[in-house]
């Protein structure tokens, strides 16, 4: 038997309905957009009712754009591929390093750990382009300037705080006295790493490479100043829809449908894994 | 060859010392059970032992050889933690196998090892579990499993007991002694409940503030407590405790309880005029007629069932409490006004100040041996 | 029935209602607590005491049933609305406040007169020897003291229920035993009336007035410790309550020339003269031919000419030895109040007096008759 009414179920539908709408309608209308020209996305009054077109993504996919003031070659495709290249790389990166160090921090008090791991976690306190300015001309002299490389390492400033503070906070969450067990049963304390903290630390680490990634794919700044046409992601490729005959609103809308499709389907593919290890019962045995 | 030998440890926490100067030798396949209050250093020892904590000083010795620098996985030793330490990702199988996969076994050996230890703790039917699906006892006897798994030389085991209910710990109480016995590995064992310590050790050290305050096997300790600290933690009901004073006269040394002369041991001669506290187990007490000599005359104030016993908390003329504890079943006065026997002349006798037993001194030739 | 203070009628509760994982945490519970009484909550975990307690508090919704407190139905109200006081198991105190402000806070929201706090806020300290933390932050205090805080907070409000959850789990041994007796003090001089949770049955016997023994969500017993340990209803209270737990042995049930016949596993056999059996309970016993027999450890006699069981081990406390003997298939236990002098190994003899027996039927539990008499 349920104690709360009909009335009470039909508030709470009500309310639940208003929140999901407030956030999902920007992400409807933009769906909506990009299936428009940017006539009807203009035309005054407003109305739902449109003839849908695939004109822009195909604009996008061919990389040709057809405005009033003529044609132009727009290169989002590449863009993409450097996002997820850029994105990836980092993250990856960002694991490689940050796991571990996360571990250390986690597991071992040695001198100066602490100012360490803040020192790592200031980096995001820095306003990014005051960084990124001086980097340039350092970036110039050394030949990293636009380069895949150059621009994976300054991503780093994104990645690994993110991941070295989320991840150190699972592992102190494992009981050290299941790493103890493990090692007097005879295993080394790399094999203590691999077989139990990190598997126990998993959906943690899925979890700080998400958003690791998330921040890494919306970054701007970074890509704007240190790469050229041919290396900057969506963000900063995002820019040449903005065209001396106007702005571009239905490419955009669907430049925005296909930039946030890979993270919206990562983030969607891990929200079980995810919720599951957030609530880490696993560890609590 | 001793089993594991302890020099002169210490072990600091920031500013706190929590072992200062533990010296311990442990015969190789004795069961030497560490007992004492929470924060006296008693899982501190351990995981130094087990090499998971380094010392700040002194020696630790595992079959002779000085296991500075050896890591943990090195020490050959079987360990069991207070709160399992399951690894929650793997099975009860995998857990029980973990020491054994570590030895490089053939996976033949490995299962036939784990099979081996389950049968012997009657887990065999729940090796496919994983920890979160097991009970209380299941997941205590896996941990103990896996602590024996790979017939470890040197068996630590922190208060394995003490997460399971009453009916498990005591079955697990009277399986322990035969199981450990039948491994014939040398073991530590932590607890905090005097009967667990009394019940496994072969000896006991009562550790207090990161000393070893006595060491002794279960009699001595319990009938020749060192310090009135470690008599009121043996007992349940604990020990009574009543301050006097002896005096002496033609008849040898005595007390006064509720002004009634009550013998002592003459060997304590020495501790008359010093203020002292004498100590009277509960079951020494017993409800007497009112005409036996030497009766006192109480107050009964509560009876409580406890176990297989019944306690009775008395008051004195003079207002003093004093608990009495007698087996269920045997009759005895539930209200109202009553009379006790004091066994006084086999009562422990301390120094009020400093809290040491004063012995009996053995110098007398007609001095009976004292009561161990 | 007007004199119950608390009473739960019909109460149940199930989780995850209609899903794959739905759990009947407790099922149909009918219990009456009476103004001044201390009742103990017992059992092992996940056996439904905790979450009868939340749902008596208003932290867990009630799934079925009703809950009255003082004639007033409570189970729809919110839990400040319900006049419980709650000692946590997890202790739960207010981080930013003091020791002694987290005991005043109730005090303080019921607008009492700062003496009034004062006073009660020092009895409860010294009751709980908790005077000299009273100053300091929770963070900064053991798991053991938070405990006792926790526990201070609850005893010192004025309510009409008082609800502990495992108060004494965290402290230890000596410190638990001096405190039961000072808390059940306190709460028998105030006339409270309190529930209290445990695993711990010395802890339940000690405290209270009446022990409900629960096991997989429903209500096995309800009764004194007394009551609990002479005349257990059925097989699992019976082997629940009772340190160490009762032996129980299976036996074929004869007759023959006016003696009643045992026949245990392994050729062992108890024989009694009938007459130390009621009539009933024979004819109850030769009917089922089958019958679980239980013996408390202390009750069983060690004799020359008992039947015989073999030493497996002697365990010695103190004030009394626990023996382990190899008996009808299975294991004994023994309780002497003595150091008893018998060695793993030895022969000796047992015995029962048929007034100690209680026979329980073989697939229900249920018991049929304790020390001769119908149960």
């Amino acid at each position: 038997m349920e104690h709360t009414s009909t009335a009470e179920r039909i508030l709470r539908g009500i309310a639940i309905g208003a929140v999901v709408l407030f956030f999902i309608f920007p992400i409807f209308w933009i769906l909506l957009m990009s299936f428009q020209t940017n006539e009807t996305i203009l035309r005054n009054p407003p109305s739902i009712a449109f003839v849908p077109t695939i004109s822009n993504y195909v604009a996008l996919l061919t990389g040709r754009l057809e405005t009033a003031a003529g044609t132009l070659d727009i290169s989002f495709m590449q863009n993409l591929k450097n996002s997820v290249i850029l994105s990836v790389s980092s993250v990856a990166v960002a694991l490689l390093l940050g796991v571990p160090a996360a571990y250390a921090f986690a597991r071992h008090r040695f001198r100066g750990s602490e100012d360490i791991a803040f020192t790592l976690l200031s980096f995001r306190f820095a306003p990014p382009l005051l960084i990124v300015l001086p980097l340039a001309l350092y970036f110039q002299d050394v030949g990293l300037a636009d380069t895949y490389i150059g621009l994976i390492w300054v991503y780093q400033l994104i990645c690994l705080p993110l991941i070295l503070w989320i991840v150190r906070g699972y592992f102190e969450d494992i009981p050290a006295d299941v790493e103890y067990a493990y090692r007097i049963a005879g295993h080394s304390w790399f094999a203590t790493f691999r077989k139990i903290a990190l598997p126990l630390a998993g959906p943690g680490i899925a979890a700080a490479g998400l958003l690791a990634f998330i921040f890494a794919w919306n970054n701007f700044v970074f890509a704007l100043v240190l790469g050229s046409a041919d290396k900057q992601p969506v963000t900063v490729g995002a820019l040449a829809f903005v065209t001396a005959s106007g702005i571009q609103f239905g490419q955009i809308a669907a430049a925005i449908v296909l930039s946030i499709a890979p993270t919206l389907a990562l983030a969607i593919y891990a929200q079980r894994y995810l919720v599951e290890g957030l609530s880490l019962g696993a560890v609590k045995g | 060859m001793a089993g594991v030998e302890l020099l002169d440890i210490v072990k600091r926490f920031k500013n706190e010392t929590v072992l200062e100067g533990v010296t311990l030798t442990v015969a190789e396949g004795e069961t030497l059970v560490l007992f004492g209050p929470s924060g006296a250093g008693k899982t501190v020892l351990l995981r130094l032992i087990a090499g998971v904590v380094e010392p700040d000083g002194g020696t630790v010795r595992l079959d002779g050889r000085d296991m500075r620098d050896v890591p943990p996985e090195l020490r050959n030793i079987g360990m069991a933690f207070q709160n399992f330490a399951l690894f929650p990702h793997m099975n009860a199988f995998d857990n029980i196998a973990s020491p054994l996969a570590a030895r490089r076994k053939t996976a033949e050996r490995v299962s036939e090892g784990v099979e081996r230890v389950a049968r012997l703790l009657k887990i065999d039917q729940v090796l496919t579990h994983r920890p979160r699906a097991l009970s209380n006892g299941q997941k205590q006897r896996t941990a103990l499993a896996r602590a024996l798994a790979a017939s470890p030389s040197l068996l630590l085991l922190d208060d394995p007991l003490r997460n399971v209910d009453a009916k498990l710990r005591f079955e697990m109480r009277l399986e322990l002694p035969r199981l450990l016995a039948a491994e014939g590995a040398t073991t530590l064992y932590v607890t905090q409940d005097y009967k667990e310590a009394m019940a496994l050790a072969d000896r006991i050290a009562v550790m207090f503030r990161g000393r070893i305050a006595q060491l002794g096997s279960p009699a001595e300790v319990y009938l020749s407590p060192a310090s009135l600290e470690i008599a009121r933690l043996f007992g349940d009901p604990a020990i009574n405790v009543l301050d006097v004073t002896p005096e002496q006269d033609s008849q040898g040394p005595f007390v006064r309880l509720s002004r009634l002369r009550a013998p002592i041991d003459p060997g304590l001669h020495h501790a008359v005029g010093k203020d002292c506290s004498l100590g009277l187990r509960p079951e020494a007490i017993r409800f007497v007629g009112g005409e036996t000599t030497g009766a006192i005359p109480v107050t009964i104030e509560a009876e409580t069932p406890l176990n297989e016993k019944i306690v009775t908390l008395v008051t004195t003329a003079r207002g003093r409490e004093i608990l009495v504890s007698r087996p269920s079943g045997e009759p005895g006065p539930a209200q109202g006004q009553a009379h006790i026997a004091v066994d006084s002349a086999h009562a422990l006798l301390f120094d009020r100040r400093t809290g040491l037993r004063i012995e009996p001194s053995r110098d007398d030739a007609d001095v009976r041996g004292a009561a161990a | 029935m007007s004199e119950a203070t608390l009473s739960l009628e019909g109460v149940s509760k199930v989780y995850n209602p209609g899903s794959a994982q739905a759990v009947q945490a407790v099922i149909d519970l009918d219990m009456q607590v009476t103004a001044g009484e201390i009742v103990a909550l017992l059992g092992s975990s996940g056996c439904g005491k905790t979450s009868t307690l939340r749902m008596i508090a208003g932290f867990e919704e009630v799934s079925d049933g009703t809950i009255r407190l003082k004639e007033r139905e409570i189970h729809r109200l919110s839990p400040a609305r319900r006049n419980v006081a709650m000692a946590f198991e997890g202790y739960s105190l207010y981080p930013p406040l003091t020791v002694r402000d987290n005991i005043a806070f109730a005090l303080k929201s019921a607008r009492l007169s700062r003496d009034e706090i004062a006073r009660r806020v020092a009895e409860v300290a010294h009751l709980l020897e908790i005077e000299d933390i009273l100053g300091r932050y929770p963070s900064s205090i053991s798991g053991g003291q938070q405990q006792r805080a926790s526990l201070g907070r609850a005893l010192v409000r004025d309510a009409h229920l008082h609800l502990l959850d495992e108060p004494m789990g965290q402290l230890e041994p000596q410190l638990r035993a001096l405190l039961r007796g000072r808390i059940k003090h306190y709460i028998k001089e105030r006339g409270m009336t309190a529930i209290l949770v445990t695993h711990d049955q010395t802890e339940a016997n000690a405290l209270a007035d009446r022990i409900a023994v629960m096991e997989g969500g429903v209500l096995q017993q309800f009764a004194t410790p007394a009551a609990l340990k002479d005349r257990p209803a059925n097989l699992f209270t019976g082997t629940f309550i009772g340190e160490p737990p009762m032996n129980v042995f299976l036996a074929e049930v004869g007759a023959e020339n006016g003696s009643l016949r045992l026949r245990l596993g392994d050729d062992a056999e108890l024989t009694y003269a009938v007459t130390a059996f009621e009539e009933v309970v024979r004819s109850r016993l030769l009917e089922r031919g089958r019958i679980a027999i239980g013996v408390r450890p202390h009750a069983v006699r060690l004799v020359e000419q008992g039947v015989p069981a073999h030493v497996a081990a002697n365990q010695w406390l103190g004030d009394q030895s626990h023996i382990a003997a190899e008996f009808a298939g299975g294991l004994l236990v023994a309780v002497e109040h003595h150091r008893a002098p018998v060695r793993p190994g030895e022969r000796i003899g047992v015995t029962f007096a048929p007034e100690d027996l209680h026979f329980f039927d073989v697939e229900s539990g249920v018991a049929v008759s304790h020390g001769g008499r119908p149960a």
